[in-house]
């Protein structure tokens, strides 16, 4: 049994008797990984801030391979993450991040989910108001790529024609079941018969690519639009992790649970292209 | 299998109960006059038969409308929102609070598939909006990111009726639980209560 020291988010808690939880951590060094807290509910315990949800710390674990349960044995807080509480919108983002690493990732060391979680949460506490939601989709995919489920944009993903973003109308076909784009020769002819493909207007193509693009530009989704990527997403996470598994806090995002509910989605799951400019974020 | 196991195995279902500890208690039961089992096994049979949720409140009452629902010296201009009716218990011990509660019955918890319809936010809407004269709504939700995020959405949730909603103050440790606060701490937080607005 080695004793390590690693950051690492907490992503759930479970009450396990009146004094003690258990944490399921992502840890940058170990990946995910399930630990005992003893004492953790004692008054002045040794665990900041009684390991509250999105949390981020020094943890140090006393860890065995073979073990399916670590100890907990210190978590030095190094950022709380409150902010995310003061907005359900924030809140829904993160723990949707949440669920896609407790469910996606492997019990080895992934630095590129765990860097890729723990800037997507900080950029949701940052968000101005109008943006959570892209803020959020751009967390979301770019956690997806570094769990290694990045979607093709830029090519056809069957066979590797180039697939550029349209500067103005026109629409590109993205098949969820094969992970991205497919060019004018392997889409299936329109009206999209199957559910295997789904025409994304060239703004929305547009706006996917900016989205997995850390170094674009954010797109500004006006919500209609933003509804339709979150469904696109959602429905990406869906096929890759399997219908049966059950994804609420994915569910909850998708669905804008909180809020009063939208003018009717149009039919197609992609928005209609929009009448504003095109932005420059294409590139 | 033996009665023996039946009970080892039912009790080690309960939270913080393990195998060990299940079958000592199981011994235990065994080595005790036979009426101090049977006077377990009616209580945990009348509590699931009698208990239920208040109409008015939601808190798990023996009588609907709770007592404190029913009782006319209480003040019902003021009601207290908690999650659960264990926290109903914690600030009638501190015995400051005059106003009456509304109990959720959980929080919304995205993780856990808790959304905003498990909160029985029909009946707290409902006796904020039927005239019967709320003035203000006190959120004491744990001080938990989950208990936060709660406050936050029926702060919302609550804005269009125009009451004074209000979060009882931090005096309770972050990540603390209000069923385990002392009822000094509960009785400050209350005291320091603060308005809830789009500024905080
Ligand atoms: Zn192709
Ligand atoms: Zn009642």
């Amino acid at each position: 049994m080695a004793l390590v020291t690693t950051s690492a988010v907490v992503l759930r808690t479970y009450p396990y008797s009146e004094t003690s939880k258990i944490v399921r951590l992502a840890t940058r060094d170990l990946g995910v990984q399930s630990a005992i807290a003893k004492g953790v509910l004692r008054p002045r315990s040794r665990f900041a801030a009684g390991l509250e949800l999105l949390s981020e710390g020094m943890a140090q674990l006393y860890h065995r391979e073979t073990r399916e349960l670590q100890t907990l044995a210190a978590f030095d807080l190094l950022v709380l993450r409150r902010e995310l509480a003061q907005d359900v919108g924030r809140f829904a983002g993160a723990t949707a991040q949440a669920e896609l690493m407790l469910k996606m990732a492997p019990e080895a060391p992934l630095p590129g989910a765990y860097d890729a979680l723990t800037t997507g949460l900080d950029a949701l506490r940052a968000a101005v108001p109008d943006a959570v939601d892209a803020v959020a989709l751009r967390g979301l995919w770019l956690l997806l790529g570094a769990l290694g489920f990045a979607p093709a944009l830029g090519s056809c993903v069957r066979d590797g024609t180039p697939v550029p973003t349209l500067p103005g109308g026109g629409q590109v076909a993205f098949s969820t079941a094969e992970g991205g784009v497919l060019c004018a020769r392997c889409a299936p002819p329109p009206p999209p018969t199957s559910n295997q493909a789904t025409r994304l207007p060239a703004q929305a193509h547009r706006d996917l690519v900016a989205l997995n693009d850390p170094d674009a530009p954010l797109p500004a989704l006006a919500p209609p639009h933003a509804a339709a990527h979150r469904r696109l997403l959602a429905r990406f996470v869906r096929h890759h992790f399997g219908e049966a598994s059950t994804l609420p806090a994915l569910d909850f995002w998708e669905r804008h649970a909180w809020s009063p509910p939208l003018p009717p989605p149009s039919a197609i799951p992609a928005p209609a292209p929009a009448p504003a400019p095109a932005p420059s974020a294409a590139s | 299998m033996s009665a023996i196991e039946d009970l080892v195995t039912e009790l080690s279902q309960l939270p913080g109960i393990g195998r060990k500890t299940a079958q000592r208690l199981t011994f235990y039961l065994l080595k005790q006059p036979v009426e101090t089992a049977r006077r377990l096994a009616d209580a945990i049979r009348a509590v699931r038969d009698r208990v239920k949720a208040c109409g008015v409140c939601g808190m798990l009452t023996d009588d609907d409308p709770c007592v404190i629902c029913s009782d006319p010296r209480r003040d019902p201009s003021v009601v207290c929102v908690v999650e659960e009716s264990a926290d109903v218990g914690a600030i009638e011990r501190a015995g400051r609070f005059r106003g009456r509660y509304h109990v959720l019955g959980g929080r919304l918890s995205p993780l856990e598939g808790v959304g905003p319809e498990a909160l029985h936010l029909e009946h707290l809407l409902g006796r904020v909006g039927d005239g019967s004269g709320v003035r203000e709504v006190i959120i004491a939700t744990n001080p938990s990111m989950e208990g936060e995020v709660t406050a936050t959405y029926l702060q919302q949730v609550l804005r269009p009726s125009g009451v004074r909603v209000t979060r009882i103050a931090r005096g309770l440790p972050v990540g603390g639980d209000l069923e385990y606060a002392d009822g000094v701490t509960i009785a400050q937080a209350l005291l320091a209560r603060r308005d809830m607005s789009e500024a905080d």
